[in-house]
């Protein structure tokens, strides 16, 4: 979708990656390659396991099989902060900014291990986003898109390389929407990666260079937007058909 | 600068000049003690004011990392008594109580990384740490209480079970031996020194990510931090300041007992941390030094009841102060939180 974003190697890959919970399968022999410099989006009905899938990424999860691998290094058993360090961020489903901090307190969380391009690329999306770093304001008494803004903003103020992002845009209105979407592609301009998981096919279909589709925990589809958008089966998935 | 921006910060109550003009004020009035209390008065007063540093740093674990521990008085108890025996068998040096008080320290210290290693290691949440560090503290008045016989001796000092350690020297520096104002002064430059140096962790990143544990542990651990080791930390620094407290304890009254360390004392520390507001350093200092004051008015009156009173002083304030008293005098005094952008 933007020139910037060519590919140039796979970032994060998983290979047959695995995990139950007690009887119901979250996530059932998924193997993916998430491209570096790409905008990659996951869909699929509710309970697809596309959230699980990110825990696991992030290590909040153990899986049960497979393994992940960060830029070819093996992350599997890597404890949560120790893969943000390496460069990865992550935005909850339910929004989990610091609700009784203020703006201000939010931002100045974040470990701080970003390059030049990282902190170029943070005040950037502070300025399209619209927030201050000395705003006083609570996180809780903020209007929710910008609460949703906050927390993205939370990610990117520690320089990660790739950011996933569980329903950025949950709760937002169309306008909201529209300009979380023209950021990300901003934002992906800038070599950021990008994978998101989304039910707003609208938002898919204004990011996403390549989408991953998720269904009773196995991947379904996966290919370019276009082609995989196309697929009669897909939109049966997502119309509750299959 | 550097150290004023810290000390200066916004994370505590107060800020700018009609904060600190106060400030200064009121410790000018306790540095002219002499000219307006009797040597009495003055080292009563410093028993109000030795309980600080332990109440520091329960505001730092409880109130500000969202880590509730009722076994604060242990600390205090393993500094008392390790001064007790170290500078027991050293009289007569100029350098023991020192050498005690650096010993109580690190015991102190000890005991809580080793403890605390186990419990946020391990990722002990919630309701469970309070009631561990209870344990610990109960365990260890239960040890001391039957340490009566003749046994029970480090060196030439005694247990002495409920009876207590008695004998402890006071401190000493040199040939000065701190009693009457020259303990008062010592007292009151370790209180501010541990309110100043609290005041700067707080307002420094690392009391930042600490707002952010009590928030949400996970959160905070998705942002790059390994929340255990800052759990962990925070837990020996208030082991470390509740040992202050045990050192000017027992320098002050020269003995120490089990009952220090028992489930009464245990919960004091909380009380006088929520009653101040507890995720306010200076807001702590108050509800201890009110808290002492009253006790020690009322049960020097001869009222049985002292405790009584403090513990519905405590019901009252959850009830219609829950963020504590002072705490809610300072936000309904400051102006209202407004957006700057």
């Amino acid at each position: 979708m933007n020139a910037d974003s060519t590919s140039n190697g796979t970032l994060l890959e998983v290979e047959h990656l695995a995990k139950r919970f007690g009887g119901v399968v979250a996530t059932d022999d998924v193997s993916l390659a998430i491209e570096s410099g790409g905008v990659q989006c996951i869909i699929g009905p509710n309970g697809a396991g596309k959230s699980t899938f990110f825990s696991l990424l992030c290590g909040i999860q153990q899986p049960d099989a497979g393994r992940i691998l960060f830029e070819g290094r093996e992350i599997t058993r890597l404890l949560p902060f120790a893969r943000v360090r390496l460069g990865l961020g992550l935005t909850f489903q339910t929004n989990r900014t610091f609700g009784e901090l203020s703006v201000r307190q939010n931002l100045a969380v974040p470990m701080a291990l970003r390059s030049s391009e990282a902190e170029e690329r943070y005040r950037y999306a502070l300025e399209l986003f619209e927030l201050s770093e000395a705003d006083e304001a609570l996180a809780r008494e903020i209007p929710h898109h910008q609460r949703q803004w906050l927390e993205i903003l939370m990610v990117l103020a520690g320089g990660p390389r790739v950011v996933l992002l569980d329903e950025p845009t949950a709760g937002m209105s169309p306008e909201e929407t529209s300009h979380t979407a023209k950021v990300l592609r901003h934002l992906n301009a800038t070599g950021l990666t990008i994978v998101v998981v989304e039910h707003d096919i609208a938002f898919v279909r204004e990011v996403a260079e390549r989408v991953t589709v998720m269904h009773y925990g196995r991947i379904f589809a996966d290919g370019p937007l276009a082609d995989v958008t196309a697929r009669q089966d897909v939109r049966d998935i997502y119309l509750g058909r299959a | 600068m550097r150290i004023l921006e810290l000390i200066g910060g916004n994370e505590d109550i107060g800020r700018g000049p009609l904060f600190w003009l106060p400030f200064a004020l009121v410790v000018a009035a306790f540095l002219a003690a002499p000219a307006w209390l009797t040597e009495f008065e003055a080292y009563n007063i410093s028993f109000y004011l030795l309980n600080i540093p332990m109440a520091l740093g329960l505001c730092l674990l409880w109130g500000y990392c969202g880590v509730l521990s009722f076994g604060q008085v242990a600390y205090f108890g393993i500094a008392g008594y390790t001064y007790g025996i170290v500078a027991g068998n050293l009289v007569g040096l100029s350098w023991g109580p020192l050498a005690g008080s650096l010993a109580g320290l690190a015991a102190a210290a000890a005991v809580a990384a080793v403890f605390g290693y186990f419990v946020f290691y391990a990722r002990v949440q919630m309701w469970i740490v309070p009631i561990l560090t209870l344990v610990l503290t109960l365990l260890l008045e239960t040890f001391l209480g039957q340490t009566a016989g003749y046994q029970w001796r480090v060196g030439s000092v005694q247990f002495g079970g409920y009876n207590g350690m008695t004998g402890i020297p006071s401190f000493q520096l040199g040939s000065h031996v701190f009693f009457g104002f020259s303990f008062f002064y010592y007292v009151l430059v370790l209180v501010l020194a541990c309110y100043l140096g609290c005041r700067m962790l707080v307002n420094a990143s690392w009391g930042k990510v600490l707002l952010a544990i009590r928030e949400d542990a996970l959160r905070t651990e998705i942002l790059g931090y390994d929340i255990r080791f800052r759990q962990w930390a925070t837990f020996v620094l208030a082991a470390v300041l509740a040992g202050v407290s045990g050192l000017l304890y027992v320098q002050w009254g020269n003995y120490i007992t089990p009952t220090q360390v028992g489930l009464l004392q245990a919960a004091l520390p909380v009380i006088w941390v929520a009653v101040g507001g507890r995720d306010k350093l200076l807001a702590v200092i108050f509800g201890t030094y009110a808290l002492n004051w009253l006790n020690y008015s009322l049960s020097s009156q001869g009222n049985q009841y002292a405790l009584v009173i403090i513990g519905g002083l405590l019901v009252a304030v959850m009830l219609f102060f829950p963020r504590g008293i002072v705490v809610s005098i300072a936000e309904f005094l400051s102006p209202r939180r407004r957006r700057s952008a």
